[in-house]
């Protein structure tokens, strides 16, 4: 049984951080799969994210805990900004344009960051960092990353619901599936389009939030995430939300795993071959068979 | 009417290329201009900007003294963004466009690393302050000049405290998987095995990642006496934080400094109270006996509240350099390059400088402990100034005794 604590603690670990890349991911996906964009400012909300909850803390001593709800409204209405100010005006088959738009907004947020709060990086301290939850004698898991996981399942599965099983979600997959006839059926395309652009900030922005207590952060800390999570998106099936989902504790055990067995600096190449063969042998992503 | 377009077109391109250089020319006048690059954004932007301030203490002292021969001294600095094409990209920069007969930089191995075969074609020498993977003096350029220690002597310090002090046999290596980890993990495992040590274990990772508590656990199953980590500020607060978390209690933390010994890592910024009992080696400390190093850290504390870590000296150092040489000769980067060669400064806040026909300044290296959050000396035995504790008590017992 001497392999089993370790391989289980390894588990373990990888779906603490797995849960909050599956947050993140599903932001994307969402954006993804209702507008066919590939946001590369999803890194860059995950950073604004961050630092409105680290100025939350510092400044009004708000627990990131509770500081990540005002987070995501924040980052809902940057995001639902930034698509009625910007995203809606380029015309859908302008790919390329989407892309430099994205890129720009990201660009903007970093520098801006920057100007205001310097390239100095901070992180958070506050008691609760150093509890350890232990579990027998052998397993012992870090109380703000098991805390990060709840919150982070939670708002995942508040966010598979909302887009599954609400009148707003239906119409966001109508768009989805046919972006031309979804109007004809009286959906305001724009507005659906301006709160999912939003809601996939808000994921990202509180995923920066529940990232903030055991991490650190500094302007440019979003790209760290920008490639993971495209690569999650696709390895769920461009656009499936639950498919990304998957896809982040996938990826965050499968990481665990290969740190502990082959070392970590293997990590990274494993996430990419199995994203090759994911690619090569079941295109269509894990879940991507239930989706057009 | 085609070739006619295309000379028109040609002539106005070569035009404006004259007008852009002879703008540029224009400079001169009664200023001298010092190229400098570091890292004043991304990941190492804590080191760039210990750099910075360095730099800036230097050239106020400079120009109140009456800069370079009456003429006042600017600096051009360059941000590398952490990013070692962008470091060439600096290079390409202050020299076709600035004309800056001299550069100092980067902050780190990697992108200092990635500098040196572009200064060596473009003829312009380069001071560098703070990167100590050997490879880059191992390229032999006639064109630079490193005042630090280097990994082979971080590796020899730490191991000679080792075996001084208990003598253990066990080690592992863990280090980040770029020029500077690499680096140091070779001249680490090359010196360890030549000096009778087992390395137990050996693990790279990738930088700035949220989660090593595999990788901790992982080296805890080799149960090593010692571990060397090589890592920069972010993850050295990550790995002692999860070493905790993952319950990983060697006898000795050991570390190539850098991240383990900048000033923030001891205190609320960095790992904390975490950071108690980890050795690093460091090249100077404000304790330091040197002549000027307790104005150095006066002025500093000036400038910033804070006190320097041994980064920020070595950039004040290197522009000191840099003026003594463009006093003597400043003709041309050839004739600076060979002032800086003939460098003799005996009393310097860093020591002495002095550089050997590679260029390497011969530099010791100190092994500190952080004992109560503050950095103390504690090898070589000439300059400690306090004695390492080991082992250190485990994690549940600075859990249990209220010190965590």
């Amino acid at each position: 049984m001497d392999w089993f604590y370790p391989f289980l603690q390894a588990v373990l670990n990888g779906m603490l951080t797995g849960s909050l890349y599956a947050l993140i991911a599903m932001g994307m996906a969402l954006i993804f799969g209702v507008m066919r964009i590939v946001n590369f400012a999803h890194g860059a909300f995950l950073m604004l994210g961050m630092y409105a909850t680290w100025v939350m803390f510092e400044h009004a001593h708000i627990n990131p805990y509770i500081g990540f709800i005002p987070t995501g409204v924040l980052l809902f209405i940057i995001g639902a900004a930034v698509y009625a100010g910007l995203v809606r005006h380029v015309p859908v088959q302008a790919e390329f344009m989407i892309i430099l738009l994205t890129l720009g907004v990201s660009l903007i947020c970093v520098d801006s960051i920057l100007l205001i709060f310097g390239a100095d990086y901070h992180q958070l301290n506050f008691p609760l960092l150093g509890k350890n939850l232990r579990l027998g004698s052998q397993i012992s898991l870090n109380a703000p990353w098991v805390i990060s996981f709840g919150i982070a399942l939670l708002a995942a599965a508040g966010l598979y619901m909302f887009v599954m099983r609400t009148m707003f979600g239906r119409a966001a997959r109508a768009i989805a599936q046919n972006p031309y006839s979804a109007p004809l059926m009286g959906i305001n395309i724009h507005r659906v389009q301006a709160v999912t652009f939003g809601l996939g900030a808000a994921a990202a922005g509180i995923a920066g939030a529940l990232l903030l207590p055991v991490f650190y952060l500094y302007p440019d800390v979003g790209h760290l995430f920008n490639l993971k999570s495209f690569l999650m998106v696709v390895m769920g099936g461009m656009g499936s939300i639950e498919g990304a989902a998957a896809a982040g504790l996938v990826l965050g055990v499968v990481e665990s795993l290969t740190s502990l067995y082959w070392g970590n600096e293997w990590a990274l190449v494993v996430d990419f071959v199995i994203f090759i063969l994911v690619l090569s042998f079941k295109p269509s992503g894990i879940f991507g068979s239930q989706r057009a | 009417m085609r070739p006619r377009t295309s000379a028109v077109l040609i002539t106005v391109v070569l035009l404006s290329i004259a007008v852009l250089i002879g703008c540029q020319n224009k400079g001169g006048g009664n200023t001298v201009k010092i190229g400098v690059i570091t890292s004043l954004t991304g990941s190492q932007a804590a080191f760039g900007q210990a750099h910075k301030n360095g730099y800036t203490i230097a050239l106020e002292e400079l120009n109140a003294k009456g800069g370079i021969n009456g003429k006042k001294v600017d600096l051009d600095f360059y941000d590398d963004q952490s990013k070692p094409d962008q470091a060439v990209q600096g290079v390409n920069k202050l020299v076709d466009q600035d004309h800056v007969p001299i550069i100092l930089g980067s902050y780190s191995s990697e992108s200092t690393r990635a500098i040196v075969p572009v200064v060596t074609a473009k003829q312009v020498p380069l001071i560098i302050p703070t990167a100590v993977a050997d490879n880059i003096m191992a390229t032999g350029s006639p064109w630079i000049f490193r005042l630090c220690a280097g990994s082979g002597d971080y590796a020899k310090a730490t191991l000679d405290f080792l075996k001084n002090n208990g003598n253990p046999k066990n080690l592992a290596i863990v280090y980040e998987s770029t020029n500077f980890g690499q680096s140091n993990f070779r001249s680490m495992s090359e010196a360890a095995t030549a000096g009778g040590m087992n390395i137990v274990d050996t693990e790279a990772y990738q930088a700035s990642s949220p989660d090593y508590k595999s990788l901790l656990q992982r080296v805890k199953g080799k149960n090593p006496d010692v571990v060397y980590f090589a890592s920069y500020l972010l993850d050295a607060t990550t790995l002692m934080r999860q070493s905790e978390q993952a319950n990983f209690n060697p006898k000795y933390y050991t570390s190539a400094g850098t991240g383990f010994a900048v000033a923030d890592f001891p205190t609320e910024k960095g790992a904390g109270k975490y950071a108690n009992f980890t050795y690093s080696v460091a090249q100077w400390l404000p304790s330091a006996s040197w002549a000027g190093s307790k104005e150095f850290d006066e002025k500093f504390f000036l400038l910033t509240k804070t006190h320097p870590s041994f980064h920020a000296l070595e950039a004040y150092i290197a522009l000191m350099v840099a003026a003594e040489a463009m006093k003597k000769n400043m003709t041309s980067p050839a004739a600076i390059r060979d002032e800086v060669r003939k460098t003799d400064m005996p009393t310097t806040p860093f020591g002495p400088i002095k550089f050997d026909a590679k260029g390497q300044n011969a530099h010791p290296t100190l092994v500190t402990q952080v004992q109560d959050q503050h950095y103390k000396v504690v090898w070589p035995p000439d300059a400690a100034e306090a004695k390492p504790i080991y082992p250190p008590p485990t994690w549940s017992q600075r859990k249990k005794s209220g010190e965590l």
